[in-house]
């Protein structure tokens, strides 16, 4: 394996209400429960080889936007450690905190609140590397126009405002400001989510596109498996805070081991089936302020077994490349089951 | 037997920058326990239509044009009072956000209990009975207790079950959904398309079913309407529109969803955007776009109809002159 860009070593992240002055002199008194807690992440570690596109796959509230965010350096995890280039980021300080935020850009799901209204589509892609230095002042209006260019956007509209542009439109100005700072690493969260079909497939084009000139190592954060499917070159699930597998992404669609990875691969609409009875697992996603013990995933599980609702699965190597977290077959997952099909 | 009848219909808007056409000259028809898949990308004048078949569009959106003939009568030429009697009984409405439909002040209840008492006379423990029954149909556990619950107590999937339950307390003929599903997981979508799929296995009713995706339209529906540009280009039952599209939009959608592609391939896609609703081409509102068009695309369309196939398209892909 070539060398890893980023990590996150066995992180977890919890999420607290912050009591008022009242409350907190209430649960002083006993007069009111502790606030809940919320297990946004538990206990993930995931590395990123350089060069590499992983994908990452959930359902709301699994936590694949938290990890992001915390890869990413943009929140500080409870607990764990998250490395860049081997080096852990909490204890980056000055210009290599400042080198290591600028090798990583995130680029969020909706541009319309990512870019700034009220400037100039120059201003907002120049902004961050003049400040920074990294362009002369006099060479910044050059590099916006190469920038616009290279995602695919007219050098001509650089004077107009981003409510002017149409939303695929407005994602590639933030792919373009991203870029603007010659990063390594850029992390997308949910950013073809929000486009329309014909749009979606021309920004994820790009995405490939820009990876290969520009060598550009990407998290793929998306709820859409056969999005992430067709990008990446690894696909890690999520569910509820815990990694449930990864696997190389060409292996995925064919060799499902998680009963929970079956189970999204079974109700993703596909062109290809039609007029079927759909039958979908039972259930709801439970609340990550009260996860049920063990196995996150055995309420709604059609394999789960005693093991499962006391002993939480380790993620193990299960085949080539992947690994999973399930106690089935010695902890392979459905590896040897016989796959079932639906109607 | 058909149920919704749309001949030509045109909804406009007048604006102080022009008439904005969001639907132009767009026909079709639902017959009882069928399934229209209504698809079309933002803008496209899908939910528009919608909203035009049930009287509720906003100033300045108004029908300017065409006919909407529903059980065979004429809803454009009905009364404020009519279209009241028919919306939530006859015909129903789920949206995409079911906090639409739902008061957040109210237990679901009691809004419940208000609809039935909105087009039948009954005691209020009959309604109460009814209110429950439509939840246990929508697979919601515990209808009983649940009814006194306030709609922030409920899930994103329970809540949109709970809108679905309050479209369907009156058994109505036709109902218009407009995305429902996509704001929610994957798993929790299929738990409500098997639901609505049964129900209408079950009660016959005419279903449209507006969405952007056409991997769930076609997996629920019976026929697919295509729309662009407040156009229908092209409408047909769900295996041959999807199998051989014959407009090269339609042939462009299919074709960039990843599913469709070879993993790690650039995808197919279709160049540029669609046009902006104040400046669409003349003729074929897809031609800026299209790989086939000619100077003939510019001309006034007709449509083709062939079978139980229709499309507008003067060079329709797989069909030889």
């Amino acid at each position: 394996m070539s060398d890893i860009l980023a990590a996150a070593e066995n992180v977890s992240k919890k999420f607290r209400q912050n009591p008022d002055f009242a409350e907190r002199l209430a649960i002083r008194l006993g007069a009111a429960p502790e606030p809940p807690t919320v297990h946004a992440l538990d206990g993930v570690s995931l590395s990123i080889a350089r060069g590499e596109v992983v994908g990452l796959v959930g359902e709301s509230g699994c936590g694949k936007s938290t990890l992001g965010r915390v890869i990413g350096g943009l929140m500080k995890p409870t607990e764990g450690r998250v490395l860049h280039d081997g080096k852990d980021i909490a204890l980056m300080r000055g210009a290599e905190a400042r080198k290591m935020r600028l090798d990583t850009q995130i680029i969020f799901q909706d541009p319309m609140s990512a870019l700034n209204p009220r400037k100039r589509v120059a201003q907002i892609i120049g902004e961050a590397p003049r400040v920074h230095g990294l362009v002369p002042r006099a060479e910044v209006a050059e590099l916006v126009q190469r920038l616009l260019a290279t995602v695919g956007l007219d050098p001509a509209m650089a004077e107009r405002f981003s409510h002017q542009f149409s939303g695929g439109q407005r994602q590639r100005i933030s792919i373009a400001r991203s870029l603007a700072v010659n990063p390594r690493f850029l992390i997308c969260d949910e950013s073809v989510a929000a486009l329309d079909v014909s749009i979606q497939a021309q920004v994820i084009n790009l995405f490939m596109e820009l990876r290969r000139s520009f060598a550009l190592t990407l998290l793929f954060i998306s709820h859409d498996l056969s999005v992430v499917r067709h990008i990446s070159d690894r696909v890690v699930i999520m569910y509820l805070g815990r990694v449930v597998e990864v696997s190389p992404a060409g292996q995925v669609f064919e060799k499902p081991l998680h009963p929970y990875t079956a189970a999204l691969l079974e109700e993703i609409p596909r062109l290809d089936r039609r007029g079927r009875r759909f039958t979908a697992i039972k259930g709801e996603i439970p609340s990550p302020m009260n996860p049920p013990p063990g196995c996150h995933f055995h309420p709604r599980c059609p394999h789960a077994f005693d093991r499962c609702r006391i002993e939480r699965p380790a993620l193990v190597a299960a085949g080539p490349g992947q690994e999973v977290a399930c106690h089935l077959n010695m902890g392979k997952g459905l590896a040897h089951l016989p796959i079932q099909q639906g109607d | 037997m058909t149920l919704l009848e749309v001949n030509g219909l045109k909804t406009w808007f007048q604006t102080p920058w022009g008439t904005i056409k969001a639907v132009d000259g767009v026909s079709f028809t639902v017959n009882k326990g069928e399934i229209l898949g209504l698809v079309g990308e933002s803008g496209s004048g899908k939910s528009i239509t919608g909203f035009s078949i049930l009287g509720l569009l906003d100033a300045p959106g108004k029908v300017v044009d065409g006919t909407i003939r529903f059980n065979g009568e004429d809803l454009r030429a009905a009364s404020a009072a009519r279209l009241r009697a028919l919306r939530g009984d006859r015909i129903a409405m789920i949206f995409q956000d079911p906090m639409m439909t739902l008061n957040p002040v109210l237990t679901i209840g009691t809004q419940m209990v208000e609809t039935v008492f909105a087009h039948r006379k009954a005691s209020h423990a009959e309604a109460r009975a009814m209110a429950r029954d439509a939840l246990g149909r929508v697979g919601i556990p515990r209808p009983e207790e649940r009814l006194d619950a306030y709609p922030h107590e409920f899930s994103g999937g329970m809540r949109q079950r709970v809108a679905i339950a309050i479209a369907l307390l009156h058994e109505p003929d036709l109902i218009i959904a407009d995305e429902p599903t996509t704001a929610l997981d994957v798993t929790i979508q299929s738990q409500i398309l098997s639901e609505v799929q049964s129900l209408v296995a079950e009660m016959g009713m005419g279903l449209i079913w507006i969405s952007h995706d056409l991997g769930v339209v076609a997996g629920l529906a019976n026929r697919i309407a295509v729309m662009y540009a407040g156009r229908l280009v092209e409408e047909g039952p769900v295996d041959p529109v999807l199998d051989t599209p014959r407009h090269p939009y339609t042939q462009g959608l299919i074709s960039s969803t990843p599913i469709a592609n070879e993993r790690g391939r650039p995808l197919r896609q279709i160049r540029g955007t669609a046009p902006p609703p104040l400046d669409r081409p003349q003729g074929c509102p897809f031609q800026p776009r299209c790989d086939y068009a000619d100077a003939a695309c510019a001309s006034e369309l007709t449509e083709t109809v062939v079978g139980a196939r229709r499309w507008r398209c003067l060079h329709p892909l797989g069909v030889t002159a």
